[in-house]
């Protein structure tokens, strides 16, 4: 091959351009004095000083001359740029908290702007677009964002100020419960899923004929919208806990966990009878023959061979169905089961976006976290690519 | 799988073939129209409450408010992300490919919820604010089938069609779209039914539509407007699903 300068990786350079320009000319935090005044926006230069604005955009143009030559050092070097201005930038709102917050006000709080989250996003997605061309693994990519998490971590106690921080106080008892309760009702919709998903797609396997209508019945339940859903559910719930004396006993309500957990197992249904179908009946005859060819029973086929070759598809179903759920289970809170949605709908009801913040933050990144873990777990798990593997 | 009824010995006529999605669209207008003739059922139902029909609006212009904004937020979504997708694919954007791919691919994780609450800090309330969350949420299933379907193709068609004397925009047109047409589709009734199920949660950030009704029952502990406002969202889901299952069949049936 030819040994020719490679071409500038355009990519980088309009994000480059895009956060250098947001984080100059739009408000990047916002000062309130307390939670019902609206804050007033400030820009880089006027919230924590010329110099701190000044090497960002330095960095920034690092960035952009890093990458106009992309020989492969020059990306690492740009990956680690990109990853500390990531790991920098609590510092930063540590600085614009000091000196532009009145520390006499012990409500006043520091709004992130629209500038502020351009660049965030925009060094996201550089980081993201450089790991892709440097072709790193799931394992440095998890490493990146520990890095990233970290910092922010350890940069907490001076983001005091923060206006999430500072609805994350006021309610960090009742955070803590209702992540916990958001995970619960995910867990127990995805796990009563993969068993009752499991026994409709053995039954399946069995009569066509309840294929046909499983399948029809899934689909169509999958149409109906989750608020529609949630509220169809809610009279007959109501009805039976009125008058079936064992339901009210469980305590089923025609509001709270009951509805949300029947619609999210129903949600989750589909993908989950889908792919494990389609796992169980993709299995090559061929290699179905030969263990039978070995002397194996029929269970023995089943699960020492069928079985363990259908389940990267079936985990494929998990991971789609708990990712669908998590996002579900926010919607969830309308109708009074609580969750992290709760923080979502009481910040809308508000105006109050920090409080909406504190709610939609740990749903994208949990929802973000389980995509990647079980997806890294499926690949993991697919014989075709551990074939391929040491061993 | 069923398409053969439609391209049989006995070709169907155009009525039958959207007999079901019809048959659903009349469902839908009837019940909207018709809500207050079925006050005697609400009643039964509960007794106890004095207002059993939400009072707020009238139905057919929730509906149409509704339809209104899934239709222009899918609209948008189309025209942008079917463009992007193809732009990313020619020689002059492909730098670009990779990023939006995995972009397209990583935004799906992020709920609908999520992207519609942190909409509004940025956009505030309203109306417009839920048209943009929708098109950008919508974007990303189009985006990810578009491309799916063009780098999908068999690069020897592609070089059939430069063989046949075919210009770059002609093979656009003419093999590489026909041909991923089916994928896109499929990617629009994704976006499109995502659409109709957030823009109804928009009724929590101060959208008057389908879900106002909902979100007003549950608010006030009244089961009724929860129904009708469910059905009615329940039954235009059903209809523009059942609507583009019949356009992905027409279009698989002409390509066989």
């Amino acid at each position: 091959m030819r040994r020719e300068a490679p071409p500038p990786n355009r990519v980088i350079g309009l994000l480059v351009l895009v956060a250098g320009l947001g984080w100059w000319l739009l408000a990047t935090v916002s000062v309130a004095p307390n939670r019902i005044v609206p804050g007033s926006p400030l820009r880089a230069h006027e919230a924590a000083g010329w110099p701190a604005a000044l090497a960002l955009v330095l960095a920034l143009a690092g960035l952009a001359a890093l990458t106009w030559r992309p020989a492969r050092r020059r990306l690492w070097l740009a990956l680690a740029l990109a990853t500390l201005l990531l790991m920098a930038l609590p510092a930063w709102l540590a600085l614009a908290a000091t000196s532009s917050v009145d520390p006499s006000l012990p409500q006043a709080r520091l709004g992130l702007g629209a500038g502020f989250w351009l660049l965030l996003f925009c060094l996201s997605l550089m980081v993201i677009e450089l790991r892709t061309r440097l072709a790193l693994g799931l394992s440095a990519g998890w490493l990146l964002v520990a890095a990233v998490v970290s910092a922010w971590w350890l940069a907490s106690p001076w983001l005091e100020p923060l206006a999430l921080m500072r609805e994350y106080q006021g309610r960090s008892d009742q955070f803590a419960g209702a992540l916990v309760y958001h995970l619960l009702l995910v867990g127990a919709a995805v796990g009563a899923s993969l068993v009752v998903g499991a026994l409709i797609a053995l039954a399946m396997r069995r009569h066509s004929a309840i294929e046909r209508g499983a399948f029809t019945l899934l689909n169509f339940l999958q149409t109906i919208p989750s608020l529609a859903l949630f509220g169809l559910l809610l009279a007959p719930l109501a009805w039976l806990a009125a008058n079936v004396g064992w339901v009210n006993a469980l305590g089923v309500r025609g509001i709270g966990w009951a509805p949300a957990f029947l619609a999210l197992l129903g949600y989750s249904l589909l993908p989950m009878v889908r792919n494990t179908f389609v796992g169980l009946s993709g299995v090559e005859a061929g290699v179905l023959e030969a263990a039978r060819g070995m002397g194996m029973s029929r269970r023995q086929v089943f699960l020492q061979v069928r079985l363990p070759l259908a389940l990267p598809v079936v985990l494929e179903g998990v991971r789609i169905t708990t990712v669908q759920a998590i996002g579900l289970a926010a919607v969830a809170a309308l109708i009074g089961a609580g969750g992290l949605g709760t923080f979502i709908f009481q910040g809308l009801g508000q105006a109050a976006m920090d409080l909406v913040l504190l709610g939609a933050l740990p749903i994208l990144a949990m929802a973000l976290a389980v995509d990647s873990l079980l997806g890294a777990l499926t690949r993991r798990l697919d014989p075709r690519m551990a074939a391929g593997a040491p061993a | 799988m069923k398409s053969e009824s439609l391209q049989g010995r006995h070709r169907a006529t155009r009525l039958e073939i959207w007999r079901v999605p019809l048959i659903w669209l009349a469902c839908l207008v009837l019940l909207a129209a018709g809500m207050a003739w079925l006050e005697p059922l609400f009643r039964w139902l509960q007794p106890d409450t004095r207002q059993v029909i939400y009072p707020h609006a009238d139905f057919l212009v929730l509906l149409g408010r509704h339809l209104l904004v899934v239709a222009a937020a899918s609209l948008l979504a189309v025209l942008l992300g079917v463009a992007a997708a193809i732009l990313v694919t020619r020689p002059a954007g492909r730098d670009f490919l990779p990023l939006v791919a995995q972009f397209a691919s990583m935004g799906q994780t992020f709920p609908p919820v999520a992207v519609l609450a942190l909409a509004v800090p940025v956009l505030g309330f309203g109306t417009w604010p839920i048209i943009v969350a929708l098109l950008l949420y919508g974007l990303l299933p189009i985006v990810r089938n578009t491309l799916a379907g063009l780098e999908g193709l068999d690069p020897a068609v592609h070089e059939a069609a430069r063989g046949m004397g075919m210009g770059p925009g002609q093979i656009l047109r003419q093999v590489e779209l026909p041909l991923a047409a089916p994928v896109i589709l499929a990617g629009i009734r994704t976006s499109v039914t995502i659409s109709i199920a957030t823009a109804a949660l928009g009724a929590t950030v101060g959208a008057s539509n389908l879900g106002a009704p909902i979100i007003s029952g549950i608010v006030n502990g009244n089961t009724a407007y929860v129904l009708q406002g469910a059905a009615l969202i329940g039954l235009l889901a059903l209809t523009v699903d059942s609507a583009f299952e019949r356009c992905q069949r027409l279009l698989d049936a002409r390509r066989a």
